[in-house]
């Protein structure tokens, strides 16, 4: 069987495209002047000191005197070896910071993912089987809406009529609060509505679409010859195939909010995850935690697209391994 | 073509073979019509026929003819809406146009199965072979799933898929259309259906393919004791599978006969156009010139008078025909000449092939 | 530009006889003599008007001081001050605002006035598109913005900070007088009630929502057409040449952009803004830059399954080159899956606008829609305005170009007319 093979080469290419992007990264940094070494210079400056003499020792320091190849392979050492350094903010190693971040950012996306996957499809058989109805027109209507409304303001309104006016949940995240307690459902119920409403549409539509064109197909009428109930034949005979162009979406719209939504969503919330820590970085210019932030994301962004090649792959009986 | 030697032995095989016992299956004026945006299509209109056990009954038309509606129509293959559907379907002493979508399913597949014009799609792409076949037996009997699989493996080595019990595991796409066809034939007999309603199951095929499909049907209802109900447009593969033949035109029977009296005696001027388009009855290979009615607003009369060469004023008045006995007693056609009134003279001199010769 | 210059541009008339053909199928090559330069209608739009806008940009980057306001300059470097104070020419466009104008006149040449020339499919298409009643909404919607955003800053002024005018509530609204620092209009029951003045009401700095919202078209709008545009050169070139070069080349090339596709653009883009800094350009390249990857995928498959078309098949055995099949028949037969496969892309950098000004990091130059949503988050509880006037001008916005999109599709792909049939 080919599969494992082409599982296999997927993921070296996957590892080839995290050594590239990891380098891109690093000639980004290494070709801008470090503002840690502006902001010693200037420090220098303003007491009287040299500046130039501080920056160089500040360099020196950070390693920035070396020639660019060897600080490269150090780069690399480091980021493979997940030696990401010292986050100068929050006085903790880089790592320590993100696996904090990530702690919180689970929290709700576990739930988020896990309903956007259960939602998502039944929405869009159910809107399916049902065409041109009423029925049909309402979901599809709140699944476009829902996708297209920015996940940021839609939070706001959410705070807004729901935190502010009718009271009915926390105004303020409560980090202390124990993972699998009333208190934290209860504040993760706001967060977890937003994305999910946020990631369902583009799912319910590629839901409904795909298994439109299947259950009109062939294969249905005799599923029908068979004897086979509709509730099977929608279950079976229709989901199945919908799966295949379903999981493309699937990990790729997750994917587009937890890398880029979801970081507001946090900030609006108030929820110190890992879009929090990045932020809090930018503004702080804690250059360590932001590349560490940047790499992290990086990953997650190249594992998803590795898990949907990959899935697809395997839900699809007719593609052969070596094709691809 | 190999269509006449058959034709000849099945001509004696008809002559003998008069059946008497109640029907395995009577279709009492089914109409089925669709609701579309141009108004109430009529696919099948007011359309009557009969099995009986172990007989082949081919019904055969031009595309378009309804001849695919009416079978699907039988089990109601056909969604409700748009589909709209009428008429009784006695089904070994039942009507099963009046029962519910439940008992209907039991009978699906169970007892009256269906084989598809285009093996191609007619398998679910995401799943094996073996899993569609397992899927056939188990909905119809409790059986555990081992069992299942090793009647599956035999059907599949009986309709002649080699190395059967490796492909059970295979997807559809790794078969050939005609192995494709093979396995959708050995679906349909999982069960041992008293009606097999084969649509067209071989148009799809290469020729040879299609010989080969033809005689495992014929082989295997001799095996399983089954009906055969045929829908097919090629004149061919009517002469050598059917027992009794109904031409249908735009939705109503226009003629209707043992094989014999359909290809010795085609009484219906349409019958004849059909057979005239057949190379042995010297034929072009072109088509009947025209086109099918509206079938949304088909016009009043027969419906083939706007194509027919023997056409009358008469013809485009009032109802369809109602069909009348041409040659023999269970020979009848749908046309005003057979009436008192008419004179069908014309129409039998020119029967296609009379200038060949009778045997 | 040069990859696409016919992309709809076709006036047989031949091919519409009848019933409607679609673009797609009319063979582009009958009306225009062949050749690999030649100047077709839509290349000399393009020079006629853009040229000046290109030397204009090139003169303001160049000559005009950064504190100098462009037309000032060019009104005395031209010796036309008069003229041009006497008109009130005075507008300093960035050269974002000279890129905005080139791409305006690129849409014109090459979606346009092939539009126009094609005035039967056109016609056609607008028959099978007005069917389509959200989409229409959508257009009128989005016509609305783009006129905004092109007038609207020469006709509203850039709002100004007013303290005394703080929170003023929108018409036909109020506000409780705590809350302000002034009052514009009427005051009933301790409560200031909204005027025409400001008819979305005001921001905490006293700022016109109405305004911002308008300048924030602009900024959308040039957001949609730059990026459309760079987006479109790229991915139309790199799928059309992967497609054509196949082997060992094609397969680097879509490694490429398989990276590409798996950038995390938005975190990225926050590397960038850390270590570089960025304002609107940057970002449109950025998001540009990294935007293509789907486009040329697209593309490149829809070139594989037009080249395996009989046509193509006959063209090349005719002789034609295949820079020119490239050129002349796959690029304008992909033209119509490109526009689709383009409108629905635009929400996306439109989001991740607003998404970076409401962080307050995007680009603090240029009044946003997300800057305003952010602005007034603060203050949400009692002056809602501020964040839903622009949340739902930014909502409808994603919302029209979604519709859009679809409708588009559906209008030029007849195998999903059924759809809209019902």
């Amino acid at each position: 069987m080919g599969l494992l093979r082409y599982i296999l080469a997927r993921t070296a290419w996957a590892v080839a495209v995290t050594f590239i992007i990891v380098t891109i990264t690093f000639l980004l940094i290494a070709l801008a002047p470090d503002p840690n070494i502006s902001q010693a210079a200037t420090q220098a400056a303003l007491q009287g000191g040299d500046p130039t003499e501080a920056a160089q020792r500040e360099a020196e320091m950070r390693g920035l005197d070396q020639p660019l190849h060897i600080r490269y392979i150090d780069f690399l050492q480091g980021v493979y070896t997940l030696e990401w350094g010292w986050s100068d903010n929050r006085a903790q190693p880089v790592t320590e910071a993100l696996l904090e971040g990530i702690y919180y950012t689970a929290q709700y996306s576990i739930p988020w993912t896990i309903l956007t996957i259960i939602i998502g499809p039944i929405v869009g058989l159910y809107s399916a089987a049902n065409m041109y109805s009423w029925k049909d027109h309402l979901a599809t209507g709140f699944a476009f809406a829902g996708w297209a409304i920015p996940n940021f303001f839609f939070a706001l309104i959410l705070v807004l009529i729901f935190s502010v006016w009718l009271n009915l949940f926390p105004l303020s995240y409560d980090p202390s609060a124990p993972v699998f307690s009333l208190q934290n459902v209860h504040q993760l119920v706001l967060p977890v509505f937003v994305l999910v409403t946020g990631s369902i549409g583009a799912i319910m539509r590629v839901s409904r679409n795909e298994s439109a064109e299947f259950q009109n197909a062939a294969f249905m009428k005799t599923a029908k010859a068979k004897g086979v109930s509709p509730l099977r034949a929608y279950a079976l005979h229709v989901m199945r195939p919908t799966l295949v162009p379903l999981s493309t979406t699937l990990v790729g719209q997750i994917l587009v909010i937890f890398l880029g939504s979801s970081l507001l969503v946090e900030i609006v919330f108030g929820i110190p995850g890992l879009g929090r820590i990045t932020f809090d970085a930018l503004i702080n210019q804690d250059t360590n935690l932001i590349l560490g932030a940047t790499l992290l994301f990086t990953f997650i962004a190249v594992m998803g697209n590795l898990v949907e090649d990959i899935v697809f792959t395997i839900l699809d009986p007719r593609i052969s391994y070596d094709d691809r | 073509m190999t269509a006449n030697s058959t034709t000849d032995e099945r001509l004696a095989d008809a002559a003998t073979g008069e059946q008497t016992d109640e029907p395995l299956l009577r279709v009492e004026s089914l109409t089925t019509e669709f609701d579309t945006e141009n108004g109430t299509l009529t696919a099948v209109d007011d359309v009557s026929f009969t099995v009986d056990p172990g007989e082949t009954v081919c019904i055969v038309g031009e595309s378009g003819s309804g001849k695919t509606v009416a079978t699907e129509s039988i089990t109601r293959i056909i969604n409700q809406p748009p589909g709209r559907i009428t008429g009784e379907v006695w089904f070994k002493g039942e009507n099963i146009a009046a029962c519910s979508e439940r008992t209907l399913r039991e009978v699906r597949g169970g007892e009256i199965a269906h084989v598809f014009q285009n093996p191609q799609e007619a398998m679910n792409h995401c799943f094996t072979v073996g899993w569609q076949i397992v899927e056939a037996i188990r909905i119809h009997e409790d059986v555990p799933e081992a069992a299942a699989r090793e009647r599956a493996i035999e059907l599949l080595d009986r309709v002649g898929i080699d190395n059967a019990s490796a492909r059970f595991d295979d997807y559809p796409h790794e078969f050939s259309g005609g192995q494709k066809q093979r396995v959708m034939i050995a679906m349909a007999l999982a069960t041992s259906p008293d009606l097999l309603i084969a649509d067209e199951p071989t148009t799809a095929l290469d020729v040879t393919v299609q010989s080969q499909i033809l005689d495992l049907l014929a082989e295997l209802q001799g095996e399983f004791g089954m009906a055969i109900l045929f829908v097919t447009h090629d004149l061919g593969v009517v002469a050598q599978l059917a027992d009794e033949v109904i031409v249908m035109y735009a939705g109503k029977v226009m003629e209707r006969g043992s094989v014999y009296d359909i290809f010795e005696r085609p009484s219906h001027p349409y019958t004849q156009a059909l057979l005239g388009c057949l190379p042995e009855y010297g034929g072009a290979g072109g088509g009947i010139p025209g086109i099918l009615p509206d079938p949304t607003a088909p016009p009043p009369g027969c419906r083939f008078a706007d194509r027919c060469e023997f056409v009358v004023p008469d013809c485009r008045e009032g109802d369809h025909p109602s069909e009348l006995p041409a040659t023999a007693a269970d020979h009848t056609v749908a046309c005003i000449h057979y009436g008192p009134e008419g004179d069908a003279g014309p129409i039998r001199d020119a029967t296609p092939g009379s200038d060949r010769g009778h045997r | 530009m040069t990859g696409n210059d016919e992309s709809i541009g076709a006036d047989d008339v031949r091919a519409t006889s009848g019933s409607a053909r679609r673009f797609d199928e009319i063979d582009w090559d009958d009306y225009e003599e062949p050749g690999l330069f030649s100047v077709t209608p839509s290349l000399k739009i393009t020079l006629l008007a853009g040229l000046p806008i290109v030397l204009l940009g090139l003169y303001d980057e160049f000559v005009v001081g950064d504190r100098e306001a462009t037309f000032v300059r060019l009104g005395s470097d031209l010796g036309l001050s008069g003229p041009f104070e006497t008109l009130g020419v005075d507008f300093d466009p960035g050269s974002l605002d000279f890129l905005f104008m080139f791409t305006i006149v690129l849409f014109i040449a090459y979606v346009g006035y092939p539009l126009y020339r094609n005035g039967r499919m056109t016609r056609y298409y607008w028959r099978e598109f007005k069917r389509n009643r959200p989409a229409v909404i959508s257009l009128v919607w989005l016509g609305l913005i783009f006129v905004g955003g092109v007038l609207g800053p020469f006709l509203i002024a850039m709002p100004e900070q007013d303290l005394a005018a703080a929170y003023q509530p929108p018409v036909f609204a109020s506000i409780d007088l705590v809350h302000t620092t002034g009052c514009v209009g009427e005051i009933r029951d301790g409560r200031c009630y909204g005027t025409w003045e400001h008819p979305l009401g005001t921001s905490r700095g006293g700022q016109d929502v109405f305004a911002s919202v308008v300048h924030g078209m602009t900024v959308t709008m040039q957001i949609a057409f730059i990026t459309t545009t760079i987006v479109a050169i790229i991915g139309i070139t790199f799928g059309t040449v992967s497609a054509y070069l196949g082997g060992w080349a094609d397969e680097i090339m879509m490694r490429f952009t398989d990276i590409v596709l798996s950038f995390p653009t938005f975190v990225f883009f926050l590397l960038i803004l850390y270590i570089y800094g960025a304002g609107l350009g940057m970002f449109i390249l950025v998001f540009a830059a990294f935007g293509w990857g789907a486009t040329a995928r697209y593309v490149r498959s829809k070139a594989l399954s037009i080249s395996e078309e009989e046509f193509i098949k006959a063209i090349r055995i005719s002789g034609a080159s295949t820079p020119t099949i490239v050129r002349r028949h796959v690029i304008p037969n992909t033209a119509s899956s490109i526009i689709t496969q383009l409108t629905l892309i635009v929400p996306g950098f439109l989001l991740a606008e607003a998404q970076l000004a409401f962080l307050g990091i995007g680009d603090t130059a240029v009044p946003t829609w997300g800057q305003l949503i952010s602005a007034g988050r603060t203050s949400i509880d009692f002056a809602p305005w501020i964040v839903l006037a622009p949340g739902f001008t930014l909502f409808l916005t994603i919302l029209a170009f979604n519709f859009l999109g679809d409708a588009i599709l559906d209008a030029i792909n007849p195998e999903a007319e059924a759809e809209t049939d019902r």
